[in-house]
């Protein structure tokens, strides 16, 4: 038992002092993703670390254990008491983050973050796809797909997550506008982080709607589980599924054709554009309009809302799916 | 019939309300009652399941295992790099290393439990974070795309053409879950150690004077639930067609609830196999009847809410009460 503790304590002191260490290195940017572990952010990962390298700035990314607001706020706080120059924040809830983004605020953090227009408590948002142009591409696809008439229905990450609703409120608003034969049923299922959820919801939907022709999956899993329901009751090529995806997921069933094709931006420019901008808001340059950023290409800032938007997007179709995969998306 | 009533309360008052939701659902949705559904549902439920007798076994005796889901997403990765290492293998020997891996992981369980003599809720809290966190460094969120063939084709074990030209079909993961459910319901009601994990979890004290040997009760329940989650974990595995190392995170949680929800009590010594299926069925179930209904998503959680609670009730309150007629045939 006594060398029990003695190990404890020893054990304890060398982690306190590796953190001091830590803590003691300046211009750090702490970037907090939704979660840890799966291909989008791990690409994201690399982007951040490349660029880091490249530019000299110590940069790293945070993944919690699972989609939870609450771990994101812990993590945030956490990279305040170490003292960070920078947080970026690809949030799950913009709202359960406005107070501590706040905080990190108040503290002279810089917060950058990306996935969520318009977050209170951030300097500046960027994203690489516009809401209305990513929404309008998959609901155009979708429409060529189903003929343009049909039934169709709409997976998002989650019924908080910001960006995936207004994706899908701009597919919703450009078919309804262009496409007035097709028609959505159910309003939209909070289902696509999970593969299990989406699989199970799109076979369920399938059973409730004969009539069915289409899947708009906004979230990393939708697509992979919906498309494993349409391989599961063979209807590959009379049901369609577009939404983005991970393309070395998704490789199989694109190649199949259960999943028909979607959009993207590169996760791993995302990365290197957090640390871009970290790197120029930390040397205190100002962002204006018609500048030309590494990765953004040339930008129109919106400063009343602090966003930053443009439109990268990178087809996924079964041409391009095998080089995407090759680079570990 | 009164005494079976009485004696299976829970199972009879969630045989009640699933045939009530059942009812309606047929009556309000064209596509419920159909085979095509019915054949889903299972499908569906499978891994579920597996679990969940796994987790009765635990519950019997006494313990409660926070860390099973996470195990099993370890034996799916361990197994997947076995069988790479292997170069292939098949089904038996696929099954035979995720059990034996999963055995492993709940012994070690099992081991802090007894040995140190740690509420097992603590211990499996502990090595929740232990197993998880070794897979999120060791893999650094890898996720395996690259399995065997045998492991990743589907196996359909029954299909029919529906006249609207669906298929309805039964996959191996139903058959699966068969025989694990039927296993655990023939070792927890016909054998010696099965009667004597029931007799341990209610009263260990009253067991230990009795001559059971409490630590070989402590291994038996969480090697079996390890074994149960090791193979729901391949048959996992199996369906989704990779090993995505936080797929199954969070889920012994919704396992947990509905395995008490079937009756299980978190003291020890009641739980049967059926209440525990049934459990898993009316939340599944319930899932899928508010995706049929159209119901609005926004509202899915309440309900599943309201549906446990009625369940709950209904369980709690003794048949009589529900049902005076009965009282009135007694008189």
């Amino acid at each position: 038992m006594k060398r029990f503790v003695i190990a404890a304590v020893a054990v304890s002191l060398s982690l306190a002092g590796a953190f001091t260490a830590l803590a003691a290195d300046s211009g750090k940017v702490g970037i907090v993703v939704k979660i840890g572990g799966i291909p989008w952010f791990n690409a994201m990962d690399a982007g951040i670390k490349e660029q880091g390298k490249k530019l000299g700035v110590d940069a790293f990314m945070v993944g919690p254990t699972s989609a939870d607001p609450a771990l994101q706020v812990r993590a945030i706080e956490d990279l305040i008491a170490q003292g960070v120059k920078v947080i970026g924040v690809v949030p799950n809830d913009a709202k359960v983050l406005e107070p501590v983004l706040s905080k990190a605020k108040e503290k002279g953090i810089i917060v950058i973050t990306h996935e969520s227009p318009s977050q209170k408590g951030a300097d500046w948002d960027f994203e690489l796809a516009s809401a209305t142009g990513f929404g309008e591409a998959h609901a155009k696809l979708l429409a060529e797909k189903m003929g343009g008439k049909g039934e169709y229905a709409v997976f998002v990450g989650s019924l908080t997550v910001p960006l995936h609703n207004a994706w899908a409120d701009a597919a919703n608003e450009y078919i309804k506008k262009n496409y007035p034969d097709m028609k959505l049923v159910g309003e939209r299922y909070g289902v696509a982080e999970d593969v299990d959820k989406s699989r199970s919801t799109a076979l369920d939907l399938i059973s409730a709607h004969p009539d069915l022709k289409g899947f708009l999956a906004f979230g990393s899993q939708g697509p992979i589980g919906a498309g494993r329901a349409i391989e599961e009751r063979r209807k590959t090529g009379e049901i369609f599924v577009l939404g983005p995806f991970s393309p070395g997921q998704g490789q199989k069933l694109i190649k199949s054709g259960a999943i028909s094709g979607g959009f993207m931006w590169n996760p791993k420019q995302a990365g290197e554009v957090f640390v871009t901008l970290a790197d120029k808001l930390m040397k205190g340059e100002k962002l204006k309009d018609g500048d030309d950023i590494e990765g953004l290409g040339v930008i129109h800032p919106d400063v009343e809302n602090h966003n930053i938007i443009v439109d990268q997007l990178v087809p996924i179709n079964k041409e391009t799916v095998a080089d995407l995969a090759k680079m570990g998306l | 019939m009164r005494k079976l009533v009485q004696s299976h309360a829970t199972e009879f008052a969630l045989l009640a309300v699933i045939a009530a939701i059942c009812a309606v659902l047929s009556l309000t949705t064209d596509s419920f009652f159909s085979l095509g559904n019915a054949f889903d549902l299972l499908n569906t439920s499978s891994v579920n399941i597996i679990f969940a007798v796994g987790l009765l076994v635990v519950l019997i005796a006494g313990g409660i295992d926070i860390s099973f889901a996470v195990g099993a997403s370890v034996v799916q990765y361990v197994t997947a790099l076995i069988l790479g290492y292997i170069g292939g293998g098949g089904w038996m020997s696929g099954l035979l290393i995720a059990g034996s891996l999963g055995i492993l992981l709940g012994a070690f369980n099992a081991f802090l439990i007894h040995r140190f003599r740690i509420i097992s809720i603590v211990a499996t809290i502990a090595t929740f974070n232990i197993y998880f966190g070794l897979l999120m460094f060791f893999t650094q969120g890898v996720s395996i795309y690259d399995l065997p063939d045998w492991l990743t084709d589907r196996v359909v074990l029954f299909e029919h053409e529906m006249a609207d030209g669906t298929w309805a079909e039964i996959t191996l993961p139903v058959l699966v879950m068969v025989i694990c459910v039927a296993a655990t319901w023939l070792f927890i009601t016909r054998t010696t150690t099965g009667r004597q994990l029931y007799a341990f979890g209610d009263n260990p004290e009253g067991a230990r004077r009795f001559g059971i040997n409490i630590g070989a009760m402590q291994f038996i329940a969480f090697g079996w639930l390890g074994m149960m989650a090791g193979i729901a974990g391949l048959i996992q595995a199996h369906y989704a067609q990779e090993v995505v190392p936080n797929a199954l995170y969070g889920r012994e949680l919704d396992v947990l609830a509905a395995v008490v929800l079937g009756g299980a009590r978190l003291g020890g010594g009641k739980g049967s196999v059926l209440g525990c299926v049934l459990g898993v069925l009316l939340i599944a179930i319930t899932q899928n009847g508010l995706n049929l209904l159209g119901v609005s998503p926004f509202a899915f959680k309440m309900i599943v809410g309201a549906i446990i609670l009625v369940a709950i009730t209904l369980s709690n309150t003794s048949i009589e009460k529900l049902l005076p007629f009965m009282r009135g045939a007694r008189r």
